[in-house]
């Protein structure tokens, strides 16, 4: 599981099961990371004449994603860490799929729109009510 | 440690830094449940942030608190670890979820050294292509666009 990267579809199911596993219990969290994937990459900073190489990459680098449930210490045996790197060209696609498992991981967050449309709704049924000339929908 | 107050200034501020450290900063999203508070256990259901002299004085006054209805928290942080930079933003609604991964996503592209181009299809060429050339267009100018395009949706959703 930790042994190396997983594939960016696998990548996803497996954090959906995590955002699951997470709903088992009544707290924990999930801790998402990105970072550019720069190993072995070291080639360029001694050939480059710029001061500063990594500003300008000779090619778009990969993006490292991981997902970690932040098992340590004395739970670390629980500990599930998934990783899977991100093309530079494949990042559109990527993040329109990773928003909607999150979207649909992270469920105990606010969901504010819908309880202001209910007060809105009875808000307008009262108005309804009181003046009585309004057609009910 | 900062908090930004918009998720606005927290993309801004963070692209910034992304620009200035694309290989060494990266960028944390922490979704968790902070736990109900435990009237056996008065020491675990304590928020961190209360102040340590309250711990010995008068620990029966917590579990007396009704537990917040809402105990789910995104927390946004980019953090640049040579120099020590940290930004972050929190929020507690579901309604941005979305809208922060697509950010993420928008902060994954100076993270690659792709240029910030807001037309997809113009960059899926380059990117299929060649993509040697491209990370040299790279500027400021881009930022401010991004900031001016998300200012105004912000407006948009009109939070109270």
């Amino acid at each position: 599981m930790s042994k190396g990267h997983l594939s960016n579809d696998e990548f996803f199911v497996r954090l959906s099961s995590l955002f699951d596993e997470r709903r088992q219990k009544d707290h924990g969290s999930v801790y998402l990371t990105q970072k550019r994937l720069s190993y072995d990459k070291d080639t360029d900073v001694e050939s480059s004449e710029q001061q500063f190489p990594d500003l300008h990459p000779t090619a778009p680098l990969p993006i490292l994603i991981r997902a970690t449930n932040g098992k340590s210490k004395d739970n670390k045996a629980k500990k599930v860490k998934l990783s899977t790197v991100v093309e530079s060209d494949a990042i559109e696609g990527f993040f329109a799929k990773y928003a909607e498992v999150c979207k649909g991981g992270m469920s105990g967050l606010k969901k504010r729109d819908r309880s202001k449309a209910k007060e809105k709704l009875k808000a307008k049924k009262r108005k309804q009510a009181a003046g009585g000339d309004e057609v009910k929908k | 440690m900062p908090y930004l107050e918009t998720a606005q200034q927290w993309l801004t501020q963070s692209t910034l830094l992304l620009q200035a450290r694309p290989s060494t900063t990266r960028i944390t999203t922490k979704y968790t449940i902070k736990p109900i508070p435990d009237p056996s256990n008065p020491d675990r259901s304590k928020p961190r942030k209360t102040k340590p002299s309250t711990t010995s004085s008068e620990p029966a006054s917590v579990p007396t608190q009704a537990p917040e209805p809402i105990r789910a928290v995104l927390i946004l942080k980019t953090y640049d670890p040579v120099s020590g930079t940290t930004l972050k933003y929190s929020t507690t609604k579901a309604a941005e979820v979305s809208r922060l991964i697509q950010i993420l996503g928008r902060l994954a592209r100076p993270m690659a050294g792709l240029p910030e181009v807001k037309e997809d299809v113009v960059m899926l060429d380059g990117g299929e292509g060649e993509g040697a050339h491209t990370p040299l267009v790279e500027s400021a100018k881009p930022a401010q666009n991004v900031a001016g395009g998300g200012g105004k949706k912000k407006k948009g959703k009109g939070k109270k």
